[in-house]
Order: structure tokens, then C-alpha cells, then sequence
């Protein structure tokens, strides 16, 4: 097990003494490498199972594209199936299935990565066909043709036809101006129908190269050895310079923003996003994220938690009400929630309810048993994750990716252990203010449909 | 040449894996508690325990009339409860799961209710997450206003779903599979509104109780410890209660005419969902494995199936297609399904028709059987390699009957399946001419 403070902050919050056997354990059981040729290596031991997760990041992800060309970065991760110079189109997949391999791939705001799961003694046969694409991919034309179609599909399944991504897609390009942030991730319908196979070449060679890529291998491997295996499939990787990437700071923002979206629902939804700070890499002392990220647990980390409680469960202004904030992040951040409306409440009527509760964050503050039971869950959460090995590669994925090194994981944890209501509370007081809010809001269309259900 | 090699392979591997793990999972039986069968396996690299407890209530037993009460009966039990110290209300109960950092969920599926517990597995915070469901399991409240907000918030719930392709076709699709059998009916405005506390009471107190229950547990706890856990479990629900009636018989879906199977429902989405599918088999037919190995070549192998090489890899038709066996104790179906946008709903259609009718006439080729038996095989290890995946699988062993060492013998009833079996086991079961078909979308035909 990584660190004793977990246990040890545990012990304190539950007032008894934890004894926990795995605990007893010192040994350090991550691993961090470097390659000649930049990639970075970074090995979790766990050997409670005979399998092991393989993941390649690049810090390449929607941010990094440019107008004209959103969806590129999701349009390559679909392409990098599609053949090598050695391996034909659709071969990938086979050859990981052969092996007993799960595969897959995703693209976010701040990267795309790429995984296989097998059996232990399967990982030189996974990581040298993802050694392979790293530098050798080699689509033709006809393949890309018939996958921008599927991708375009999959625009319409995940987007066209759901309401809550069409206005959550809105409130992003309201929120931000100059960010990239504003673009979704899957690109606009137009920018795909426009897209050609050079654009997704030229963001192959621009981006997919070592030393823009983090290896991570968790499960049931001795370091060393994976090392070496690494360094055989992977050194042969060439570098080239990465482009310079821009900052595109977002200005800020003078004023309420406001944005509707109709599209077909029954009823009535509301999203109010307000522009916050992100943890830096250089500033992990800095108290405000922390206190943002224990204030949305606060309002909707457990079923009793504010907003539940009040909004949902006393007031019933809303069905259900949801808090979204992330304090690792390579771009801006947003601290958001959204609530469908109940029968008959309007949005006007939940954003009245949703101030109220704030305002009482930021009159009176917080409780202290409110953050206590929070930092529990926080830490049982903690030691819950670890039960999935392919959990453990994705935590240290991402906040790599942010511009963070794994061994920040345990410091972060304890930082956020340290927070007080006051702090809390001037969070509140500081970043929920209008000047910085955007609202959208979905009126509801009826779908034409010829089902009237089965009553 | 290369498929006998790859067999020969695959087969040693088998031999590798049964040595070296003497019983790949070794399932505990523990004693009965209430005529409820309790099962235990041991893991002790995390400090944590994972229990179920399976209720056979699902909502296969709704009166058509109130179609959702298995659903609420099961939901609103962590919304108050009866305690020695007097009521906890639903704030309290959440308060308290929150402090354990602790997490109780429960959810209900045609076949049963569940209820699962994750808790830290030091005895005390384990006791209180045990207690605390043990009250939920026998002494829910079911206050009256907490029902109708609840039934409030599930009937708009509801009525945003009935807006969403998806939900349309999985509405229909099921009514149309089921036939007579009660998972054919969903939940209405009408029936969940007619749900009152009398109903929820009779409910609980017909269906929650020990010889309808199974208790799995996995985790950091011995086998003592863990009979604790089921008997405080148990503690307060009865063992046993009135007779209940048998539900009607699930009936293979008959031969018929296309117009008479075929259902199109006009919708203004951008594109058309398809559902295609018909009953098939339980868990344990002895049929299992030749279908589940034939269908990895149809429609379950992830990005190599037939499916998804003619349907996404070959045309582009479709971001996600598949098809599955969905096997329970009692009821069973096949489905496929794919979504495509509207214009080209019907060759999607005939596409995925004629893949799956030429793969019940002529099964899998030899090369295929030995990919669908690499994969299967080689990636066994990755079914059982957390505390969750464990407890899906003992669960699923316990509720259907299974014998103990179902995982142990997995590998070989894989391997040992043929070219043959696979093609009569999917005449004997699927046929075409009994496929059921919706489309929920617009400009077909």
C-alpha cells in the first residue's frame, strides 16, 4: 500500500485505531522511468491477480486543436485501428483478442489514451503492437472514409439525439470565448462532414510521438523487467518536436451569460456553471481547490448532502440535482450544477432554491461534521478505488496528464484533510458570484412519436 | 494448419492455469441462515468486504396494474426504518452510511432485487454497515409522504425516458420477447401511481424473507466472521411466509409472418434504433457454452465480431452493434441491436438479418472458433481479478444454481465446444423466422 497517511488520517476521523493488513507492507509500488527517446514509464505493483492493464497517454486531446478541425484528436483515436505499416486495418484488434486482450481507447479535453487488459504473460504481445502505432501508422483513404461515417453516428447517438449533451455542449461554448475548451470533444457535425484523411495524418504527426506519451502498466509485473520490455518495444519510437502550444488563457469574464437550447425532453433543465480555479502542479498548497472540491460533495457528495436534501427531497423543486467539479485539469474549470425540474417547477423556480442554499454556504458556512463525514468518504473512496487495477492506471493517467506526477496523488489527499469550514466558506464567497456565472437552460419540445407507451 | 496449432496452444495454457491455482475460486458454502444459502470468498490484500444479498423479488412479481411496486418496495427501504432505538429516517440512515464510509445500494431486475454493501472491513464499521442494512432488510417504514414524493419523481422520471429512442425500443422490444411472461409489462404513469404504502407492505412482507434470499460475501473476513455477517444480516426478516403463485410459463416466441413480428414506431430522431431478438435459454442449460462461444463470433466479440465487421468496419453504418444471449434463472433472450441514422435504417436491417441468418444456418468457420476460444480462454483471468468481478460471479453461481465449481471447469467447457454444437445448439434455439423486430425511428421503409 502507497502511504501510511491514509490510514493514519482514517484513525483520526473514526477516533479509533485502524488496523489494516495490507498496511504493514512499506515496499514502494510505484515506479517511474524514463526513455532515452522521452517516453515517460511509470509501473504500479499489484499482484493480487495474475493481469495486468497496459496504457499509452499522449497529452494531445481537443484543447489542442484548432477551428476548422474540432474532432481531430477523437478522429485519429478512431484511425489508430486502422492500420500499420505491418499490421493491416481491423488486425489490431484481432491480435489483441487473440490473446484474451479488452481493448479500447478515449480522447478528452487534455489527451487520448489508448488500453489493453490481459493476462500477465500476454503483455509483450499488446505493447508491441502499441509500440508499433506509436510511430508506424498508415491508414488508407477508403478506411478513413467509412470511419468519419461511424463517427458521425456516434455524434448523433451521443449528442444529436440527447438533450442534456446538446445544452451541456452550449453552456461550453457560452462559458468560454477564446478557450478551446469551447469545442466538444467529438468536434461539430460540420467540422466532420469537412474533415479529410490528411487532417487526421497531420495530427498524427504532430502529436504521436515519444516524448508526448506516458506508458503506465499496473498489475501483477516486476519493475525491472517491465522496464526492459518497454525499453525493447518502445526506444525504437523517433522523436520529432511538438508543435508550441498556445496558452489561450480565457479572459475574464465581466458579467452573467445566459444561453436556451430547445430540443425535445418533457421537462425543463437548468445548468449554472460558474468559472473556477484549477490546482496547479507549482501551487499544491493552494487551499482554494481543495475547499471548491469539499464544497460540491457538501451540496451533493452523499444522498443527504444540501441540495439533495433540500431541493429534491424537502422543496421538491427539482428531480434530481447533480455537482460537478474537477480540480485537476490541464484548461479552465467550471463548478457546475445541473438539476432536471420536478413536475410543474420552472427553472426560475430552482435557480431560486439553488442561490438560497448557496448563499447559506456563503452567510454561514459549513459544518464541521459536514466536512468530517465527507473526508471519510473521501478516504474510504480512496482505498475502495484500489480493488480495480485498471483504476489504479487511470488515477495516474490522469493527473500526469494534468501536468502532475503520481506522487502527488497522496500529498493532494492530505492537503484536502486539512481544510476548514472558514476556508470553505471564503471559497464560496469568492468564486459563486455572478460576474463569473453562465446559465443554460433546456425548454423542452415534445418529441413526435407514435408510442404512447403501454398504459 | 494454423487453427489446429492455435487449439493445441490454448489447450495447454488450460493445463497451466488448473495447476497453478488448485480451485481458481474457492467458494465457501456457509451455513444457511433462514433457509437463505450463504456463500463466502476470502481475499485479504484490501482491507475491505463486499456482500450481497439477492432477493427473489423482482419485478417479474409486479401486479400488471401497479408495474413498478417491486421497484419502489426496494428503493424506498433506505428511506426509514424501525430500529430498537426507534425510527432512523432517511436522513439519518444516509448520514450514517456516509460516516462508515460505508456504501448500501439496492436495485431491481426483472428476475430479483439486490441489495450490495461495501464497507471498510474493520469489525466495527462493518457491523453498522450490516446493521443498518439488516433494519432496511426487515423493518422499512414506508412512510406515506416519502411514497408520494417518490412516486412523483419516478413518474416524471418516466416521462422524460418516454422522449428517448432508447428507452422506446427497450419498452417495446420487451413487450414484444416477453409475450405472456410478466417482464413483457413496464412500469406506467397509471400503475406507478396506483401504488400505496398497503401495497409496499404487503409486498415486503410477501417477498423479503429467508428462503427467497442468498447472501454472498467477498472480501477481508473469515468464515466465522462472515456466518456473523449473515445471521446479523438476517436477523429480523422472517424465515419463511404464505405461498406464492407460480408466475406463467415463458413461452418460445412463435413463427410468424414479418408484418406480425415486425413493429415500426415513427420518431423524430435523427436516427432509427433496431432491436432484433427472441427468448432463448436459462444459465443452466447445458447449451450455454456453444452459445456463448458462437455468439463472441456474431455479435459479442468487442471489434471483431461478423456484426461489427459488416455492419461498422465494412459500411459504416452504425457506431455500436451487437448481439448477447441473456440468460437467467428462469427466462432467457437473445437480442441484437444496432442504431443508425434514419435513411439508412433499412439496409441496417438487412445487413444485420443476413449476417445473423447465415451464422444460425452455417455457424462459425474453424478459424473463427479458434479466435472466439484464444479470446475467451486467454482472457479468463481478467473475469475474476477484483473483489467486485468476484462477487458478480458468485452471486450469478448462487442465484442460478450453479455448481460451485462453475469458474474452475469454465476454461474447458469453452474449449471443449465444436464447429457442430454451435450450429445446432443456434437452430435449436434462434430462428428467424421468430426474430422480433422494432424500430424506433423515422423514414424506414
Amino acid at each position: 500500500m502507497r502511504s501510511k497517511f491514509l490510514i493514519i488520517f482514517l484513525s483520526f476521523l473514526l477516533c479509533c485505531q485502524v488496523v489494516l493488513a495490507a498496511d504493514t507492507n512499506e515496499q514502494v509500488d510505484t515506479h517511474e522511468y524514463r526513455l532515452s527517446n522521452g517516453i515517460k514509464l511509470i509501473v504500479r505493483e499489484d499482484h493480487r491477480a495474475p493481469t495486468v492493464a497496459h496504457m499509452v497517454w499522449y497529452r494531445a486531446g481537443s484543447m489542442d486543436e484548432t477551428n476548422g478541425r474540432t474532432g481531430a484528436a477523437h478522429v485519429l483515436e478512431h484511425m489508430m485501428f486502422k492500420g500499420t505499416d505491418k499490421v493491416k486495418a481491423g488486425e489490431f484488434s484481432r491480435l489483441v483478442a487473440a490473446v484474451g486482450g479488452r481493448e479500447n481507447a478515449f480522447t478528452s479535453r487534455d489527451y487520448t489514451a489508448y488500453f489493453q487488459q490481459v493476462e500477465k504473460s500476454k503483455l509483450g504481445d499488446v505493447m508491441k503492437l502499441e509500440a508499433d502505432r506509436m510511430s508506424n501508422l498508415n491508414f488508407d483513404d477508403a478506411e478513413f472514409s467509412k470511419e468519419i461515417q461511424v463517427i458521425m453516428e456516434e455524434r448523433r447517438l451521443r449528442t444529436e439525439d440527447n438533450p442534456s449533451s446538446l445544452l451541456n455542449e452550449s453552456l461550453m461554448a457560452t462559458a468560454y470565448m477564446s478557450s478551446p475548451y469551447r469545442h466538444p470533444v467529438i468536434g461539430w457535425m460540420n467540422d466532420l462532414v469537412n474533415m479529410k484523411a490528411v487532417d487526421a495524418r497531420n495530427w498524427y504527426e504532430s502529436w504521436y510521438t515519444p516524448n508526448n506519451a506516458t506508458v503506465i502498466i499496473s498489475g501483477d509485473v516486476d519493475p525491472l523487467q517491465t522496464l526492459q520490455m518497454v525499453e525493447k518495444y518502445y526506444s525504437g519510437a523517433t522523436v520529432h518536436a511538438l508543435p508550441v502550444r498556445k496558452p489561450q488563457v480565457e479572459p475574464e469574464q465581466k458579467g452573467i451569460k445566459q444561453v436556451q437550447v430547445k430540443a425535445p425532453a418533457d421537462s425543463a433543465q437548468l445548468v449554472m456553471a460558474w468559472k473556477a480555479p484549477t490546482l496547479k502542479p507549482d501551487m499544491i498548497d493552494d487551499p482554494e481547490p481543495y475547499a471548491l472540491e469539499l464544497l460540491s460533495a457538501v451540496l451533493d457528495g452523499y444522498d443527504n448532502a444540501r441540495l439533495n436534501r433540500v431541493l429534491v427531497k424537502q422543496e421538491r423543486v427539482v428531480n434530481d440535482i447533480n455537482v460537478g467539479y474537477d480540480m485537476i485539469s490541464r484548461g479552465p474549470e467550471l463548478f457546475m450544477i445541473s438539476a432536471n425540474m420536478a413536475k410543474g417547477k420552472t427553472v426560475s423556480q430552482a435557480q431560486e432554491s439553488i442561490r438560497k442554499a448557496l448563499n447559506d454556504v456563503i452567510q454561514n458556512g459549513v459544518l464541521e461534521s459536514e466536512l468530517k463525514r465527507i473526508k471519510v468518504r473521501i478516504l474510504s473512496e480512496q482505498i475502495y478505488k484500489r480493488d480495480s487495477i485498471f483504476g489504479q492506471a487511470m488515477e495516474i493517467g490522469t493527473i500526469e496528464m494534468a501536468g502532475f506526477s503520481w506522487r502527488d496523488i497522496d500529498p493532494i489527499l492530505e492537503r484536502m484533510q486539512l481544510i476548514t469550514p472558514a476556508q470553505v466558506q471564503a471559497a464560496a464567497k469568492k468564486y459563486l458570484v455572478d460576474g463569473g456565472l453562465t446559465i443554460a437552460t433546456l425548454d423542452p419540445q415534445a418529441r413526435k412519436s407514435a408510442d404512447k407507451g403501454n398504459q | 494448419m494454423k487453427a489446429v496449432k492455435q487449439i493445441f496452444f490454448t489447450a495447454s495454457l488450460v493445463l497451466g492455469l488448473l495447476q497453478s491455482a488448485q480451485a481458481i475460486l474457492p467458494i465457501e458454502k456457509l451455513d444457511s441462515v433462514k433457509g437463505a444459502k450463504a456463500y463466502l470468498v476470502q481475499t485479504k490484500a484490501l482491507p475491505i468486504v463486499d456482500i450481497e444479498v439477492s432477493i427473489d423479488a423482482g419485478s417479474r412479481y409486479d401486479p400488471i396494474a401497479k408495474s413498478g411496486l417491486s421497484s419502489m418496495a426496494a428503493e424506498l427501504m433506505s428511506f426509514g426504518v424501525k430500529s430498537s432505538q426507534g425510527v432512523l429516517g432517511e436522513a439519518q440512515i444516509a448520514d450514517e452510511i456516509a460516516d462508515l464510509g460505508a456504501n448500501i445500494g439496492v436495485s431491481v431486475s426483472g428476475e430479483r432485487a439486490t441489495m450490495r454493501i461495501r464497507s471498510l472491513s474493520r469489525k466495527d464499521l462493518r457491523d453498522r454497515a450490516v446493521l443498518l442494512a439488516s433494519l432496511m432488510l426487515s423493518s422499512p417504514t414506508y412512510d406515506e409522504k416519502i411514497l408520494e414524493r417518490e412516486k412523483q419523481r419516478s413518474i416524471t422520471g418516466l416521462l422524460e425516458a418516454q422522449t428517448k429512442p432508447e428507452f422506446v425500443l427497450e419498452r417495446r422490444f420487451n413487450k414484444a420477447v416477453y409475450g405472456n411472461y410478466p417482464l413483457a409489462n413496464s412500469p406506467s404513469v397509471k400503475s406507478i401511481d396506483a401504488v400505496t404504502v398497503g401495497d409496499l407492505k404487503k409486498f415486503h412482507k410477501q417477498f423479503y424473507r429467508g428462503d427467497r434470499m442468498i447472501v454472498s460475501i467477498v472480501g477481508d473476513v473469515t468464515s466465522a466472521e462472515a456466518s456473523e455477517i449473515a445471521q446479523a444480516l438476517l436477523k429480523g426478516v422472517p424465515e419463511s411466509g404464505d405461498a406464492i403463485p407460480s408466475l406463467p410459463k415463458f413461452e418460445r416466441s412463435p413463427v410468424e409472418s414479418l408484418a406480425d413480428r415486425e413493429i415500426n414506431i415513427p420518431f423524430d430522431s435523427q436516427q432509427a434504433h433496431i432491436a432484433m431478438g427472441m427468448t432463448a435459454i436459462t444459465r443452466e442449460n447445458s447449451d450455454y457454452f456453444p452459445l456463448i462461444v458462437g455468439n463472441y463470433v456474431l455479435g459479442g466479440g468487442g471489434f471483431v465480431s461478423r456484426l461489427m465487421s459488416e455492419v461498422r468496419e465494412q459500411r459504416g453504418l452504425a457506431y455500436s452493434v451487437f448481439s448477447y444471449f441473456a440468460p437467467g434463472k428462469d427466462a432467457g433472450i437473445f437480442q441484437a441491436g444496432l442504431q443508425t441514422k434514419n435513411d439508412q435504417a433499412t439496409l441496417a436491417l438487412e445487413v444485420m438479418s443476413t449476417t445473423m441468418a447465415k451464422f444460425i444456418e452455417n455457424g462459425a468457420t474453424p478459424t473463427e472458433l479458434a479466435a472466439a476460444k484464444d479470446n475467451l480462454i486467454n482472457g479468463f483471468p481478467l473475469r475474476i481479478d477484483n473483489n467486485r468481478k468476484l462477487l458478480d460471479n458468485v452471486s450469478s453461481i448462487a442465484w442460478n444454481g450453479l455448481p460451485l465449481d462453475t469458474l474452475d471447469v469454465w476454461t474447458s467447457k469453452v474449449q471443449a465446444v465444436t464447429l457442430e454444437q454451435i450450429k445446432t445448439a443456434f437452430q435449436k434455439y434462434l430462428s428467424m423466422d421468430r426474430m422480433k423486430i422494432v424500430v424506433v425511428g423515422g423514414q424506414n421503409k
